[in-house]
């Protein structure tokens, strides 16, 4: 059985989609959102970008345009398993298609960024303030 | 003491004799059963000296036969002095799955003394391997023993991943195994505490009571006994049911666990009070009074302090003025207390001094391995200055007598003006570590599945007035509650599993939540789902046992660290990682955790995949466990 994408991270894509980022990617964000989902990128980069490595809102110049984004994936499957000196897996055209390359760069150009302000979150202005409180033993 | 030596029946006094009246029935029951020509056509299946239980052994195990009365009633049964025995030494809980070869001894629990089933309580537990976990989480918020019962061998080998954690913790914790000899063969050996001889600190089996009595008190003493570890005392039945008369159980001595010599004491005092800038590096001290030595001498002198209190149990409290780097980093004397430091380091000995007499049959489990790594997660922390072998809590006490005798007026003065200025220099380095935590754990913050560090952030505001005990392993989970939250109790944060074996987590926290049931505290639990499914029976004990428990599912619907793996492996071989999910997943279908926790009889709620719903859920639950009963939440989360 094959595990569709669920249903709170459609409703992400959905929510969060700016409509010049999907004017501007040539692939499909909904297809690059499973194509996510299903090589488990969001083992690392989380279910929003946000994770052991951010996809948000990062200068990362493998992320600068879709043919170092492409060259970034394919370079590494070639060398790979000879020099498998980083964290990041290997996606030879085999494993994910162009057209998968390109659907995936669209969703990720999508991920929504969510970086509130501190001071907007109720929880971190309690923590700050209890923080300055003079320590007590008991 | 006659560890090695194996039991005997014991003569001198009336028992039930359960096996004499079993091996009587079974045989005739045998003659009965078996017809005549199947004995003629494979005689030698009826002539194997270790046969599989008869039909009226199973009989018995399943409660659908009972034994036979005795003669004469025991008046005074030998468990019930074992019990007298764990009540002098203190220990509060005896966590079980039931078995027959210590029915003797729980029968006293339940019903010995008074009140009967206090001190120790009996604990129902669904599992020996949570058992187990129970006595390593208490173990590790309280720095004293719990006890668990097992059951055989069978019970030794389902509680022995357990035991294994808390060897390589350190937890003291007291391991009573059940022998039955002659009963079921499976369930009984000669030497039964062999199975675990090589993660266990010592071991007993005693052949007559007064060496059980003795056992019993010596293997409180070696676990609380610096390396602190499990230990455990293997006791007949026969033992347990034999009529004790007038004996009595002997006074139980507690451990003397040597410190540093006076004059060592006071080379390390002059050094502390000649320096200008001394600092103290603290590890985890065996008990919370060795936590308030180590606050007495750092005060006493003024010096900064290291913790390892976000990291693990009985570290230095976290937001102590004197906690932190300190006004000046350029230290002039570092004293490390189960720590490292450059100058000299009192740290107590660890668990690899025992690999010689331990591991008889050579098995090598990971650090015990000759010439192995110290740890099993990485090299050992590279030695510095000199370091002494020895209890840094009972050395603390020494060295402030000597530090009282020799400090000047002057040096007082000089040292609280160091004090004030350390206080706030480690306040501001905190509330800059805290602000920059913040802005890293804000990502994501609004997205769904929620982050982990959304169910840190909200909870700590909750909790931050109450006595909390954080029990579950942080480390899968993203360990925010490192950096937002203030670890200033001994037991404020339980730290890993040990050996990082999965399945410990709600056992631990279990355990731990017993400790909080007595003392008016609270445990969290940040429950990861693929731990959760070893031994899951432990909810149904927290409930049992109405237990102050919130335990908050930090379900990403994977044994994630392991997909990550996998995905690795599949992307550098070039195969693609779209399969990476097999085997490392739970998904098709996912598991309702909240429907399973109700399942047990606990209060649960969600899944919650809006970050929006969290608070009020953890309201909800937090209110629940004040009120001295579990709950638990499933969120749906992030990865990581």
């Amino acid at each position: 059985m094959k595990t569709m994408i669920p249903m709170v991270l459609l409703a992400a894509l959905a929510g969060g989609l700016p409509a010049a980022a999907l004017a501007q990617a040539s692939g499909d964000a909904k297809n690059g959102a499973q194509v996510f989902y299903d090589q488990g990128c969001y083992g690392c980069h989380g279910y929003s970008g946000y994770g052991r490595k951010d996809l948000n809102n990062t200068e990362s110049g493998m992320l600068s345009n879709l043919e170092v984004f492409r060259a970034f994936l394919r370079g590494r499957g070639d060398v790979a398993p000879l020099l498998p000196s980083t964290e990041m897996p290997n996606y030879p055209a085999t494993s994910v298609s162009d057209a998968q390359v390109n659907d995936l760069f669209a969703y990720i150009q999508s991920m929504p960024a969510d970086l509130p302000e501190a001071g907007d979150i109720e929880p971190f202005q309690s923590i700050l303030k209890a923080a300055e409180r003079p320590y007590s033993p008991q | 003491m006659s560890k090695d030596k194996t039991s005997t029946p014991v003569e001198e006094a009336p028992k039930l004799g359960r096996r004499h009246f079993l091996q009587g029935a079974a045989s005739s029951a045998a003659a009965l059963a078996v017809a005549p020509a199947a004995r003629a056509q494979n005689p030698s299946a009826f002539t194997a000296s270790y046969s599989a239980p008869t039909y009226q052994q199973i009989q018995r195990d399943t409660g659908m036969l009972t034994p036979p009365a005795p003669e004469r009633a025991v008046v005074r049964p030998g468990s019930d002095l074992m019990v007298q025995a764990l009540r002098d030494m203190g220990i509060e809980f005896v966590a079980a799955n039931n078995g027959s070869s210590f029915e003797g001894l729980q029968e006293s629990v339940i019903n010995y003394g008074t009140p009967p089933n206090k001190m120790p309580e009996y604990i129902t537990a669904l599992h020996e391997e949570s058992s187990v976990d129970m006595a390593n989480g208490y173990g590790k918020a309280e720095g004293k023993p719990m006890c668990a019962m097992l059951h055989g061998t069978i019970g030794i080998q389902h509680a022995s991943m357990a035991i294994y954690q808390a060897y390589y913790s350190g937890t003291p914790m007291l391991l009573i195994a059940g022998r039955d000899d002659g009963f079921i063969q499976a369930h009984t050996a000669n030497d039964m505490a062999a199975m675990c001889r090589s993660f266990t600190k010592w071991d007993a089996q005693p052949t007559t009571l007064e060496e059980c009595l003795e056992a019993l008190q010596e293997a409180y003493r070696q676990a609380v006994t610096p390396p602190t570890g499990p230990t455990m005392v293997v006791i007949d039945m026969e033992l347990q049911k034999q009529e004790v008369r007038d004996m009595v159980v002997p006074p139980f001595r507690p451990a003397v666990i040597e410190g540093i010599d006076v004059n060592t004491a006071r080379d390390i005092a002059q050094k502390l009070l000649a320096a200008n800038n001394p600092r103290l590096n603290t590890g985890a001290f065996r008990t919370p009074e060795g936590v308030q030595a180590a606050v007495e001498l750092a005060e006493m002198i003024g010096a900064c302090t290291s913790t390892s209190a976000h990291q693990g149990p009985m570290g230095f409290p976290q937001r102590h003025p004197l906690c932190g780097p300190g006004a000046d980093t350029d230290y002039d004397y570092v004293l490390g207390l189960e720590a490292n430091a450059p100058d000299l380091s009192l740290r107590r000995p660890s668990v690899e001094m025992l690999t010689a007499s331990r591991d008889t049959m050579a098995i090598g489990f990971g650090g015990l391995r000759e010439n192995g790594p110290a740890s099993p997660f990485g090299a050992p922390a590279p030695v510095q200055g000199t370091v002494v072998e020895i209890d840094a809590q009972a050395s603390i006490p020494v060295i402030i007598g000597e530090v009282s005798r020799l400090m000047t007026p002057e040096q007082r003065s000089r040292i609280e003006e160091r004090k004030a200025r350390h206080a706030k220099a480690n306040h501001d380095a905190f509330m800059s570590a805290l602000h920059e935590a913040v802005e890293t754990k804000k990502k994501g913050w609004n997205l769904s599945p929620v982050s982990t560090a959304r169910i840190y952030a909200e909870l700590w505001p909750l909790i931050m007035n109450e006595d909390w005990c954080l029990a579950s392993p942080s480390s899968f989970s993203g360990s925010h509650h490192m950096q937002l939250w203030d670890h200033n109790k001994p037991y404020s944060y339980l730290g890993g599993q040990g050996a990082g074996g999965m399945g410990y987590g709600l056992g631990a926290c279990t355990g731990a939540a017993l400790a909080a049931r007595e003392r008016n505290r609270i445990v969290i639990n940040v429950q990861t789902d693929g731990d959760f499914n070893y031994a899951p029976g432990a909810i149904w004990s927290a409930v049992h046992h109405e237990l102050p428990m919130l335990t908050v599912m930090h379900n990403n619907r994977a044994w994630h660290q392991e997909f990550m793996f996998i995905e690795y492996m599949a992307g550098v071989r070039g195969r693609g990682t779209d399969r990476g999910h097999i085997g490392t997943t739970l998904r098709d279908p996912f598991i309702d955790y909240a429907k399973l926790a109700e399942g047990y009889g606990m209060k649960a709620e969600g899944p919650i995949d809006d970050p929006t719903q969290l608070a009020a859920a953890l309201r909800r639950g937090l209110d629940v466990v004040k009120g001295g009963e579990p709950y638990l939440i499933d969120v749906l989360t992030q990865p990581r």
